[in-house]
């Protein structure tokens, strides 16, 4: 067995974080973090950012134009009805819906995005190095290949900052 | 910043990680318990009832119902409104507490999100069912059709309320659903069961933790939180505008949005309280949902029952202050007096005096006085909504056309069946899914344990 990457387990964010700093520092390329609950200074340390709020602007911008011009379209354009002489257009009113529409546009739609930029939907073949991560351990997970000086090293700053266990394994997508 | 020194330790018993998901998974990996049994097959006899109810309703029409020409909406409607109140609290406590930066919603935001809906879907039930022609509902869709193609009236209140309702099933459902997945990551890899691996682990959409998996989740749930909390006092408001855009005495008032959404909240909040008192007598979840939660629940409580004080004293006023001899005429000979008298004061005592009882450290402690109190809000809340529907209508301009309404055993029979619907969706809901967020609770233990941790572990700090 092909044993490529290296999993360093922490019994704690505290000493997953001073590790994190320290393996930075030294110039090795962490693969990925899995921690039980989000940890902001691991999302900052991997460097990692997301144009989500971004996208829901837009989400919302296009929802909220859409359902007005379908709703001018509908009662201006295609059926006018007179309700006792009031204007067609009847903007107030529309916004109700509007507002509604716009919620449920940017809902949707950022779960969708969420599924596909976060790579979470139904039966999905997902990586997990070590389960015990969903549970009490943090795992810091690297690329054998894609580091630089020897792995001797890494397996001993990470004993060094704390973690209670350090292997070797082949990562295979599980269902 | 957020440091809860204030509100004291929010999870007790010096847990660890480990201790925190297994503590809460137990109830699943346990085999049922006989009075779970027992009470889900007693919902399932109301539920049933329910459903003959609906079935009468379906094959007879509306005259099964007591309604009549004066009396229109009856139970189904104050049923409805009473339901969706309800509603109204998972995602306001939530959608609030989290925009708050509030850590003490994490042990209970799940069940309270679960009750949502849950409660939204009995609520839906009565509008369509009150359409009368149930199988003609897809007419309130703005489809094209082959009628022209005549499209919905986008200024009607009645169709603003189907939108609001269906958006916020929607997405408080799915609120629900996206903070469920790390859970249900956590059974996966936690159970030895290979069923409930493969179960749970497809509900969890291949959940594995990553930090680009977090960072999106973080994002995606501030996102839809900000954007939720609009929809909570919308949705109400719209509800309230069924009412106020009428002309009807007693219905057609300015107050209406902002007092339907409070008293939405209310109801709501009195639920979390009444659920959050079972949950944790019965799963002994006392050292998640501590004693300082219910604390702080009961004084939001009694904060809200003062506003809905102001606003039953408000409507009195304004219906004196108007000088309308029908606004005055409602008010005061057919709610503080008249046949309504009982209805009108359960209203008032049970949820704008008998919640200020909370004011005593006492009261907020005793549970069980506090779980009576949370159960007579709610039927404070329903006389609220039967107040506001059968005085205003039974009683309206035309003397020739009062009338008294009483329900029939088959609106009595929907009512049962909701309320059966209710109870089992939540044992379902104690049953099979963690009813507390494992992973949010997880987030907040380092932070509310940091006494105990500068105690025992100085050298971190």
């Amino acid at each position: 067995m092909n044993k490529n990457h290296i999993i360093g387990v922490f019994d704690d964010e505290d000493s997953l974080m001073s590790a994190v700093h320290e393996v930075k520092e030294k110039g090795f390329e962490i693969w990925e973090i899995f921690t039980p609950y989000p940890i902001h200074e691991v999302i900052e340390a991997m460097g990692k950012k997301t144009r989500f709020t971004f996208a829901a602007f837009i989400y919302g911008f296009l929802g909220a134009a859409g359902v007005l011009s379908f709703m001018y379209y509908t009662a201006v354009i295609d059926w006018p009805i007179n309700y006792g002489g009031k204007p067609t257009n009847a903007f107030p009113s529309f916004i109700v819906v509007t507002i509604v529409i716009t919620i449920l546009t940017v809902t949707l739609a950022s779960l969708f995005t969420f599924s596909l930029r976060a790579k979470i939907y139904p039966g999905k073949a997902y990586i997990l190095p070590d389960a015990r991560s969903t549970d009490d351990k943090f795992v810091m997970v690297f690329d054998k290949s894609k580091q630089s000086s020897g792995s001797g090293d890494l397996e001993s700053i990470l004993l060094n900052k704390g973690a209670v266990e350090v292997y070797e394994k082949e990562l295979q997508p599980q269902i | 910043m957020y440091k809860t020194e204030v509100r004291g330790p929010l999870i007790l018993g010096d847990k660890n990680y480990r201790q925190i998901s297994s503590d809460i998974i137990a109830p699943i990996d346990q085999p049922i318990p006989t009075w779970w049994k027992a009470v889900f097959g007693v919902s399932m006899l109301a539920t049933l009832f329910g459903v003959y109810a609906i079935y009468t309703t379906l094959v007879v029409g509306i005259g099964s119902w007591g309604v009549n020409n004066s009396v229109g909406w009856g139970w189904e409607i104050i049923n409805f409104v009473w339901w969706i109140g309800i509603g109204h609290a998972g995602t306001a406590f939530s959608i609030f507490l989290l925009i708050l930066r509030q850590k003490w919603r994490t042990s209970i935001n799940r069940a309270a999100e679960a009750m949502t809906v849950v409660a939204v879907g009995c609520a839906a039930l009565f509008p369509a069912l009150h359409m009368g022609r149930v199988w003609l509902m897809f007419y309130i869709f703005p489809y094209p059709n082959t009628r022209g193609p005549l499209w919905v009236n986008f200024n009607s209140p009645l169709f603003w309320d189907f939108i609001a309702i269906t958006a916020y099933l929607l997405i408080s459902a799915s609120f629900w659903y996206f903070g469920m997945v790390p859970d249900f990551a956590t059974i996966r890899d936690k159970t030895t069961s290979k069923v409930k691996r493969a179960v749970y682990g497809f509900f969890a959409f291949g959940w594995t933790g990553s930090s680009r998996e977090w960072l999106r989740y973080e994002a995606l749930s501030y996102v839809l939180g900000g954007i939720a909390a609009v929809l909570v006092v919308s949705v109400h408001s719209i509800v309230s505008t069924d009412f106020a855009v009428s002309v009807i005495p007693g219905w057609h008032t300015a107050v209406f949005p902002p007092y339907f959404v409070v008293g939405a909240i209310f109801s709501g909040f009195a639920m979390v309280m009444t659920l959050m008192i079972i949950i944790r007598k019965i799963y002994k979840f006392q050292d998640y949902v501590t004693d300082s939660h219910l604390n702080a629940i009961a004084k939001i409580l009694i904060f809200v029952s003062l506003i809905m004080g102001t606003a039953y004293a408000t409507e009195i006023f304004m219906a004196w202050y108007s000088g309308s001899t029908y606004e005055m005429f409602t008010f005061f000979k057919n709610r503080i007096t008249g046949d309504y008298t009982f209805q009108f004061w359960a209203m008032v005592v049970c949820n704008a005096f008998i919640p200020q009882l909370f004011w005593f450290k006492k009261v907020r402690q005793n549970l069980t006085i506090a779980f009576i109190i949370s159960l007579l809000i709610n039927v404070g809340m329903w006389y609220e909504r039967f107040n506001i529907l059968i005085t205003s209508l039974s009683k309206d301009y035309l003397p020739s056309s009062w009338t008294v309404y009483s329900p029939t055993w088959v609106e009595i029979g929907i009512f049962v069946g909701t309320l059966g619907m209710f109870v089992a969706g939540v044992l379902l809901f104690f049953k099979y899914i963690p009813m507390i967020a494992i992973s949010e609770v997880k987030s907040i233990l380092k932070v509310t344990s940091i006494n105990k941790n500068e105690k025992t572990n100085a050298s971190h700090e």
